[in-house]
């Protein structure tokens, strides 16, 4: 008694617009988000460059509620959330009253808010810490936050599985749904871009090195590193009952996704076998085979290793078929969003085949050598795709995939 | 739908790791509260933890370098050697890639980020080093339990705070009921925090010496440490392996407040309940033990007390409930998965943990809340409540699965 999962709604904040449309019509016109960082002290330190969402105003989206308990992971999720529920046409005495839900990817919550309130603790004493930035400190302040804001009083989870949190929230949310655990959900993932995490990940070596902004591209010979972003995007996902009882319009359809998990990171074949098995399982879970598949969205990133694992993965899959599914990624424009990445994805995907157009990927003038993606170029091509898979990866090892389905009304 | 067994429990807890030291002294009411160890308390208006002393990661991380991983890491590891243990697990006849690991934590590793703060502070961030970034992230636990074992399956870590333990047996036992995995760890995991304990003094719900849940002079909780993992696996698999049920995971409730970060209202704490019973298929007069969430705070028990009422009505009366916060302290994520390791082995043995330093009732919290001795009850049904930040409510219903 498996029920169906739809996508009715999308909201999101992102370096690229804060819209799907927004977001579709950057990649296809390779507007870039990122940009020299100049919102903290770089110095010493080795990347340069950062996707962050400038001018971001949370009021914008929320009105006039009182914002000051709200830390910047907490106001990008919020505002994401508003304009997802605002997509879908939920009003919000409705939302309330449905025990609407909220399933929110992170890998950090707030590690800025973490780490300053452990610093005030160090230079003005435990005892004058404030006990609202506590509340902050856990992982899950930003969907405790949201689900204040917007009254969301259903199942409240925060998902972590680093930068594969987004994508994982979203399976896990769909779950829910298919198994009538809950009927409306809002799922999907946010990540603020913060000293901490950009320092720490600078010294771990794995931000980009290049002096000029457009340097981590995905699968390019030269890359050699990713450069560390921002945002938050939500989807609104729903059963067949909710969709008819609201008259919901749908925008997509979640046909089925798996995980995974590459225990050895330092294993070439073990982490391409993850990957593809991961792929293979969430193609098995949709019941449809590697052809079926009209485009892929990819979690390339500019990682020296895990990009190219994740292309022989996807020759894996596809069987000397690759070369004929176009596969696109999008953080060369936009960064590595970490929790929010795989939902941006997601979002991305499905206005690509609302448009029928699937954005290159940008600064891809050149593939590395011996890497089976033939059908990959920084051109948008023009497509006719009813199935998407979405690839979301992180550097620990984890691996989700998910398969999107443009809707159709006659379905 | 798959029905799910739990058949393996391991804890490192401040009373004992595994269950053959910790289930005794529960038993027994026994407590390791005292000064605080990991930091200095010189400036902090309270001193009483509940941490746990004497670990050694080398007796459990056999595989990994116990001192590449962080400390809510190595609890974690070791509790689930001792549950693949205690399941009977032969994990070379596991197909590696049907194995997953779900965890819960509050803090993850928050000592790796005590120890950039600490760099930053003084200026020596040159200091840090490389490691943070394979070091800190919370989903390093799950991540590296999967190691440990060499696991393959989904490997996810749900961080709702003090609750977190029962969100990820839930999420497990989703995870196993449409057939995603043939083995799910799951639990949770915290080590002890700088920054929890600043914060839950300057809330003022740390009390000053002992946890005293539901009595009446109680004056708050007391910050702990420690991880609990389950063995979880399909029922029929149980059998077929001739193992030891312990219990099974019949249904659970999760529910949000949508009202205040750290003041629960009591209604979503009730509306998980009253789900947990009806994904369950049970009444309420069916459940046998509730295993409070029961921090000691005077808010947190009085409203908790309530809510048992609004759900239970009459019958909250006759149903034993306690909390072994009294005894571990408050465990943060590891908490809920350490308490549902309680309500496991309250299933099989049918004996219940008392609630200990109970000394005056409170007019506000008038059911049975199994004063300070153990009590031999029989256990048929149990439900495990937790409540977190955020708003956040989770029940958890096990039941004893006669053979």
């Amino acid at each position: 008694m498996s029920r169906r999962v739809f996508i009715t709604g999308i909201g999101l904040i992102s370096s690229l617009g804060d819209s799907a449309a927004q977001l579709h019509a950057a990649l296809c016109s390779e507007r870039s988000g990122i940009a020299r960082n100049q919102s903290f002290d770089i110095k010493g330190l080795t990347c340069q460059f950062a996707a962050r969402v400038e001018s971001f105003q949370a009021e914008k989206y929320l009105g006039s509620i009182n914002l000051r308990p709200l830390n910047r992971s907490s106001r990008l999720a919020s505002a994401a959330a508003r304009l997802a529920i605002n997509d879908s046409g939920w009003t919000p005495d409705a939302l309330a009253q449905e025990n609407v839900g909220l399933v929110l990817g992170t890998m950090f919550g707030s590690l800025r808010t973490i780490s300053e309130f452990d610093q005030r603790i160090l230079e003005a004493g435990p005892t004058y810490v404030s006990p609202l930035d506590f509340a902050n400190t856990v992982i899950s302040a930003a969907a405790g936050q949201a689900a204040i804001v917007h009254k969301l009083r259903g199942v409240n989870s925060t998902i972590s599985t680093g930068p594969t949190s987004g994508l994982q929230a979203i399976a896990y949310a769909s779950d829910l749904i298919r198994s009538g655990g809950a009927k409306a959900l809002l799922a999907g993932g946010v990540e603020e871009l913060c000293f901490q995490s950009f320092y720490n990940f600078d010294r771990a070596g794995l931000l980009c090195a290049c002096n000029k902004s457009h340097c981590a591209i995905p699968f390019h010979p030269q890359r050699n590193g990713f450069v560390l972003g921002e945002g938050a995007a939500l989807l609104m996902l729903e059963d067949e009952a909710s969709i008819s009882q609201r008259g919901a319009p749908v925008l997509a359809e979640i046909r089925g996704h798996a995980s995974g998990f590459a225990p050895q990171t330092d294993d070439n074949d073990e982490a391409i076998e993850a990957i593809a098995r991961t792929m293979q399982l969430a193609l098995s879970d949709a019941r449809v085979d590697a052809d079926n598949i009209d485009c892929i969205s990819a979690s390339a990133n500019g990682s020296i290793d895990w990009d190219r694992r994740e292309a022989h993965a996807i020759a894996k899959v596809f069987d000397g078929h690759s070369g004929e599914v176009p596969v696109t990624a999008i953080k060369s424009l936009l960064g590595e969003t970490l929790g929010a990445a795989g939902a941006l994805q997601v979002a991305s995907a499905v206005q690509a085949m609302g448009d029928g157009v699937l954005p290159g990927i940008s600064g891809l003038t050149q593939l590395e050598h011996d890497l089976p993606l033939t059908h990959s170029t920084n051109c948008n091509q023009r497509i006719d795709a009813d199935l998407t898979l979405v690839n979301s990866i992180g550097f620990d090892g984890q691996c989700c995939s998910l398969v999107i389905a443009r809707y159709e009304r006659t379905n | 739908m798959e029905r799910v067994a739990v058949t393996g429990v391991g804890m490192v807890t401040s009373i004992g790791t595994g269950r053959e030291e910790f289930w005794p002294s529960l038993l027994h009411g026994r407590s390791n509260v005292g000064p605080v160890e990991s930091f200095d308390t010189r400036d902090y208006s309270v001193h009483n933890g509940a941490e746990v002393r004497n670990f050694d990661p080398e007796r459990f991380v056999l595989k990994l370098d116990p001192y590449q991983v962080g400390r809510a890491s190595q609890f974690a590891i070791a509790a689930a050697r001792l549950a693949l243990i205690d399941a009977n697990i032969e994990i070379d006849r596991l197909d590696p890639h049907r194995v997953g690991v779900s965890m819960g934590t509050t803090s993850g590793e928050p000592r790796e980020v005590e120890r950039f703060d600490d760099n930053n502070v003084a200026n020596t961030l040159e200091q840090v080093g490389s490691s943070f970034i394979r070091r800190y992230p919370c989903n390093l636990i799950a991540g590296n339990v999967a190691r440990e074992f060499s696991f393959g399956g989904i490997n996810v870590v749900i961080p709702t705070a003090c609750a977190a333990g029962n969100f990820a047996i839930a999420h497990a036992f989703e995870v196993l009921r449409s057939g995603r995995a043939d083995l799910m760890l799951a639990g949770g995991s915290d080590s002890f925090s700088r920054i929890t304990y600043a914060g839950f003094a300057r809330l003022g719900a740390v009390a000053p010496e002992i946890c005293q849940p539901f009595d009446r002079h109680r004056k708050g909780m007391i910050p702990g440490e420690g991880a609990a993992v389950l063995v979880l696996e399909p029922l029929s698999k149980a059998r077929a392996r001739g193992v030891r049920v312990y219990a099974e995971v019949s249904g659970y409730g999760l529910s949000c407040d949508g009202h205040h970060m750290t003041a629960g209202d009591g209604e979503g704490a009730a509306r998980a309940m009253s789900q947990a019973l009806d994904n369950a298929g049970i009444k309420p007069d069916e459940v046998s033990y509730i295993s409070a969430h029961g921090t000691g705070t005077p808010t947190n028990d009085r409203l908790e007390t309530i809510a048992v009422k609004r759900v239970f009505g009459e019958s909250a009366a006759r149903i034993p409930i306690s909390s072994i916060k009294s005894m571990l302290g408050h465990t943060m994520g590891a908490a809920s998965a350490i308490e549902a390791a309680a309500c496991a082995l309250a299933t099989l043995h049918d004996q219940i943990p008392p609630t200990i330093n109970f000394s005056q009732r409170d007019p506000d919290c008038d059911l049975d809340y199994v004063p300070n001795l153990a009590r031999d009850h029989r256990v048929h049904l149990t439900m495990n409540n937790a409540y977190a930040f955020g708003g956040n409510n989770a029940s958890l219903i096990m039941k004893k699965c006669e053979s």
